[in-house]
């Protein structure tokens, strides 16, 4: 069953067209990797997924909640669908445990004890247990982006959406980074990421999502045939040049 | 110059009230405009929009005109369409009205100067647009204002003294009361309440300074 589901959907700013015609199903559980060249509407796409873009014509529907709706209640789908930045957006104002024990607190009312340990647990799955008290401005950016995956987790969501999660870090972090996404691929967590690491999107994703000037190109369930040979000219342009130098 | 003339005990003690005053003034506008500057300065920076749109225009015409003419105005022109206020009330409301249209200004720029992505996180954690503002970017935006909020609040101190001018006995007032019974009183009280505005100034900004570094840490 699709948890996301785009039906003709449009975006636009002005005249300018950001998104056209798109038309993508997303199950339950699948890893998406959506590539393609700067502008090309990848983090818009993945921005309307959890309502921090509108769309302006089609329907979207994530996870039951029709976004299209403009009387849609979009506090609830947040709960059920996480987001990790480019550049991390930590709580400058709080520590590493209150990061992730803030929105389970206020939004699911989990008690403070409950949602410490939970956030315990976390931390140590991301390797950053001894940082808990730390403010984020004290943490390297590619410990900033471990702690950003472990808030989003901590709401249990169904579904974890990244924006260049990596693109901000330095080479040394990105691995770190990395890991820690194999390991939430590895709890059937569906993840829709936008990227420019082709290893990862060619091990790890099941999907992957070519995109170019608001477009969908191509929509591939083999990640290691697409990378052998894309089937559009475009993608095959744009992959010679990112894996070519 | 007549020192010894000038600070007598009965005219210290008479100063001291009137400081009391300018305490008791300055203090109360302070709190009543800190209010209604973040309500203000709250809606201003939400975008509600005709709502927002209206209190700008308001905000707008406060911060434009002379401190002066509010106080005229609450005191001389209120009661012509039948509100009357004590002069102690007169200036409180003026200096509310105008130190809320400032600290309005304050407010909104400093939740506007915090990084949008705090806000697009908080929002994608699940909070509402109320609970980001109070947990996320109201105590961030604070910390930005707190060196501009103290400096208007320094402004409003120095400002009360404009309220001599409705016979508000503050310190000001009570100082021109005892010099002119004797100009060669003057330069010493001058001095005297000089030093003593310094004072209460300095003090309060010793304070913001004290309340930046916590904030800080």
């Amino acid at each position: 069953m699709s948890l996301i589901s785009f039906k003709n959907v449009g975006k636009s700013y002005g005249e300018f067209k950001a998104l056209k015609d798109i038309n993508l199903d997303i199950n339950q559980g699948q890893i998406v990797s959506i590539i393609g060249p700067s502008g090309s509407g990848k983090s818009t796409l993945l921005r309307t997924m959890n309502g921090l873009e509108e769309i302006n014509e089609g329907q979207l529907i994530v996870d039951d909640h029709d976004l299209s709706n403009p009387k849609v209640d979009i506090n609830k789908l947040r709960k059920d669908v996480g987001m990790v930045f480019q550049h991390f957006n930590l709580y400058a104002n709080k520590t590493i445990l209150e990061n992730i024990t803030l929105a389970p607190r206020i939004v699911l009312k989990e008690n403070t004890k409950q949602a410490e340990q939970n956030a315990m647990k976390l931390l140590e799955m991301v390797g950053l247990k001894d940082q808990a008290n730390k403010y984020p401005s004290q943490l390297s950016g590619g410990q900033q982006q471990r702690i950003a995956i472990a808030r989003s987790l901590a709401m249990k969501p169904k579904a974890i959406l990244f924006d260049e999660p990596t693109s901000a870090l330095d080479p040394e972090m990105i691995g770190d980074v990395l890991n820690v996404m194999k390991e939430v691929a590895g709890q059937d967590m569906t993840m829709v990421v936008v990227t420019h690491e082709m290893g990862f999107a060619r091990e790890v994703g099941d999907r992957i999502i070519f995109m170019d000037s608001g477009q969908i190109l191509e929509d591939s369930n083999d990640p290691k045939a697409f990378f052998k040979k894309p089937k559009e000219p475009r993608a095959q342009q744009f992959l010679s040049k990112v894996i070519g130098h | 110059m007549n020192w010894s003339g000038a600070y007598t005990w009965i005219n210290l003690n008479y100063l001291l009230q009137g400081l009391w005053i300018t305490i008791q003034i300055s203090v109360i506008s302070i709190i009543l405009s800190s209010i209604f500057g973040a309500i203000l300065g709250i809606i201003r920076y939400s975008k509600i929009s005709k709502v927002s749109a209206f209190v700008g225009f308001l905000v707008d015409i406060v911060r434009n005109l002379p401190l002066l003419l509010i106080l005229f105005f609450s005191y001389f022109g209120l009661p012509q369409i039948g509100i009357r206020f004590s002069t102690f009330s007169a200036a409180i409301f003026a200096f509310t009205i105008f130190e809320s249209a400032m600290l309005a200004e304050i407010f909104r720029s400093g939740l506007e100067a915090v990084d949008k992505g705090q806000t697009e996180a908080a929002r994608s954690n699940g909070l509402t647009y109320l609970q980001t503002l109070r947990y996320i970017v109201f105590p961030q935006g604070l910390k930005k204002m707190i060196a501009p909020i103290v400096s208007q609040f320094i402004s409003l101190v120095k400002d009360t003294s404009l309220a001599t001018i409705i016979l508000l006995p503050d310190l000001m007032q009570r100082a021109q009361v005892i010099y002119g019974q004797d100009t060669n009183y003057m330069i010493p009280i001058f001095i005297l309440v000089a030093a003593t505005y310094f004072v209460v100034n300095y003090l309060l900004s010793l304070f913001a300074g004290f309340i930046d570094r916590r904030l800080k840490n």
